[in-house]
């Protein structure tokens, strides 16, 4: 059984211009000790999908209309506002993109580091003080006695985002999610924070759902890699699978238009056209009006996602064929 | 010798007190031929704005001068000034920002020519427009509409033909696509190649993302704290780049190609940038640079010719082309539990 498993989970907001799907049915599962990667372009619904897990989708305007989400056995969508809350911050923790924006300015961040013992009712070993400057010590703090005792403006970039990973994995969750953790850093700085990200998650054998649009991470740390497109996904694969053969028409023109770092190409392939409005959606698969291999059956079919190889899947009705 | 197209001298720009000033631009020199994209990288804070704003005159410098055509930039101002942006034009980041959201494209592509008059006949507008528009590859009826009807990469599009108008010589980009998607990314990219080819137009491309850097420029320039620490032909930065930071910047650039993890060797920087208000000593990278000395901290590095890369200037004391990453025989200190 996989530790987290999400199962055509349909999210909608209601909006001045009309009712969005943000989710149409997005399918995955994570194993323990795992990193998925949530892979798409702005609106692809990543975020959403991360809110969703950990019950922060605002209702109204939004609402989830459908699907599931199993937690370890349990489907939480069943659950009670309170066992829910208990559960998130707990076995599941996030880590949200802007530090800066999730942390609380007017208070310290050693208190906010302790509140996930406070609230959750854990005392650590030792003391919460104690722990808190632990985990200060394990995100490459120095000094950190004083510096608990700082507020975020004090911390740079990198430190700020190595502090909500602190707050993340304080209390040894079994999954963490990771909404593009590192998008707003520097690269150097960047290649910091993903580093410490691994070294903590290993330790405890966590499973990570890791929502980022830059293949370069995605390479670099994943397992397996779901893709992303208008609500959906569209292809799931082992990272090796999906860098080398990837069967959507879509990952294959992500992976073109990416410039490298370590050869000179003559011209980058760019996909045609831009993302669709939400509000109006394409008929039939969302990616068609952009896509090479559309023809008439794509106009009138959304395709569902269909095995396509062992242990991955694509939704496409005229999938690149493999190599 | 043939004049270079723009010609940076000792350029600096400060900001606050004469007394303790921060120095986000420090003598810098550079030059860009006719035709020439010239990308400049570095990371947040390191002066990339700052220079790009001094050289459009849209701050002053602090001293140094800036030669466009032989004319200094930093000096110009009144009809002077004017004739010169005529031949240097800008694309922004944030193509949400920078079009006035209450003008339709028709007159958001021809107001450079209403400021400018004399360069095109009112009764030309419109034709030239469209062909603007169409050279960027959008459609004669979208000059009707307004940016709200726009896709992030049709903005900059849009953008692009008004920063065009005017026909310049010099583009300068600032952060073009770091707000477009990749698949998007692309599209605008290959763009911004193809008119330079069919224009001759020269471009200061500046980014942070290396790989987009690496794809437009013809030679590189890396920035830290205000000043220029290695610059050179793209072939040689990206192959034998002797400074400890372009080689760190450059290894910490996740290789999209997952066969290659755990090859490469990265060098992981500590800590972050100084604050440009009080930088270290001598090299300003010697607080993060694993081969630091005692002579880094004396004395500044300056820009010096490297043998073994044709063009290759690089400012540090312990240059070497051989990076870490190259030669796994010997490996840098990077924080303890960060090695990969």
């Amino acid at each position: 059984m996989a530790l987290l498993e999400v199962k055509d989970l349909q999210v909608s907001f209601d909006t001045a211009a009309g009712r969005i799907l943000a989710l149409n049915g997005v399918s995955f599962s994570l194993e323990r000790g795992e990193v998925l990667a949530l892979l798409g372009e702005s609106g692809s619904g990543k975020s959403v999908t991360a809110s969703a897990i950990m019950d922060l989708v605002p209702n109204p305007p939004g609402e989830i209309n459908q699907g599931s989400i199993r937690f370890d056995g349990v489907e939480l969508l069943q659950l009670s506002r309170n066992e829910r809350r208990d559960l998130c911050g707990d076995r599941i923790a996030l880590i949200f993109q802007d530090a800066l924006a999730a942390l609380n300015p007017v208070y310290s961040v050693g208190w906010q580091i302790a509140e996930m013992f406070r609230i959750h009712g854990r005392t650590p070993e030792g003391g919460v003080e104690k722990a808190v400057f632990d985990l200060l010590t394990a995100i490459g703090i120095p000094d950190p006695e004083s510096r608990a005792r700082q507020y975020p403006h004090e911390f740079s970039g990198g430190m700020r985002q190595r502090i909500m990973i602190a707050m993340a994995v304080a209390l040894e969750p079994d999954v963490i999610i990771a909404d593009e953790p590192t998008t707003a850093l520097d690269v150097t700085i960047q290649a910091q924070v993903v580093d410490l990200l691994e070294t903590i998650r290993k330790r405890s054998d966590a499973g990570m759902i890791f929502i980022t649009h830059d293949l370069g991470v995605v390479a670099e740390l994943a397992d397996r890699v779901a893709v992303m497109y208008a609500g959906r996904v569209v292809e799931t694969a082992s990272v090796f699978e999906l860098f080398e053969d990837a069967r959507h028409p879509y990952s294959v023109g992500l992976l073109a238009s990416q410039p490298r770092m370590d050869t000179d190409e003559d011209e980058l392939v760019p996909i045609p056209g831009s993302a669709p409005n939400p509000v109006a959606l394409p008929s039939g698969c969302a990616f068609r009006t952009r896509c090479p291999r559309a023809e008439g059956l794509c106009a009138e079919v959304v395709p569902s996602l269909e095995a396509v190889g062992p242990g991955r899947q694509a939704a496409c009705h005229f999938p690149v064929s493999p190599l | 010798m043939i004049e270079p197209l723009l010609k940076v001298q000792n350029l600096a720009r400060h900001f606050g007190s004469a007394s303790a000033p921060v120095r986000a631009v420090d003598d810098v020199s550079f030059e860009i031929a006719n035709g020439e994209t010239l990308g400049l990288v570095g990371e947040s804070g390191c002066g990339k704005t700052s220079l790009v704003r001094t050289l459009l005159k849209l701050g002053p410098a602090t001293s140094g001068s800036a030669l466009l055509d032989g004319v200094d930039i930093t000096t110009a101002s009144g009809r002077r000034l004017h004739e010169l942006r005529r031949k240097m034009q800008v694309v922004f980041q944030d193509p949400y920002q920078s079009l006035n959201p209450r003008m339709r494209v028709d007159r958001l592509i021809s107001e450079p020519w209403a400021l400018h008059p004399g360069v095109l006949p009112k009764s030309n507008w419109r034709e030239e427009t469209v062909k603007l528009l169409e050279s960027v590859g959008l459609r004669a009826e979208h000059a009707d509409r307004y940016p709200s009807e726009f896709s992030g990469g049709q903005r900059q599009r849009l953008g692009i033909a008004r920063a065009l108008a005017l026909n310049p010589t010099l583009l300068v980009c600032d952060e073009p696509v770091s707000a477009l998607d990749v698949s998007v990314q692309a599209q605008v990219i290959n763009l911004l190649a193809g008119l330079r080819r069919e224009r001759n137009l020269a471009m200061l491309f500046v980014a942070h993302d290396l790989a987009v850097v690496r794809h437009v420029s013809d030679r590189v320039m890396v920035m830290y704290l205000g000043k220029i620490i290695e610059t050179g032909p793209k072939q040689s930065i990206f192959s034998a780049a002797a400074h400890p930071y372009t080689q760190a910047l450059m290894s910490a650039v996740p290789t999209p190609d997952p066969r290659r993890r755990g090859q490469y060797k990265r060098i992981v920087l500590q800590g972050d940038l100084p604050s440009p208000a009080n930088p270290p000593s001598g090299c300003r990278f010697r607080t993060r640079c694993w081969k630091a000395t005692s002579i880094c901290e004396e004395q500044e590095p300056a820009l010096t010719a490297r043998t073994e890369a044709p063009g290759l200037l690089t400012a540090c004391h312990h240059a070497d082309p051989e990076s870490p990453t190259r030669s796994l025989a010997r490996e840098p200190e990077p924080m303890s539990t960060m090695a990969r």
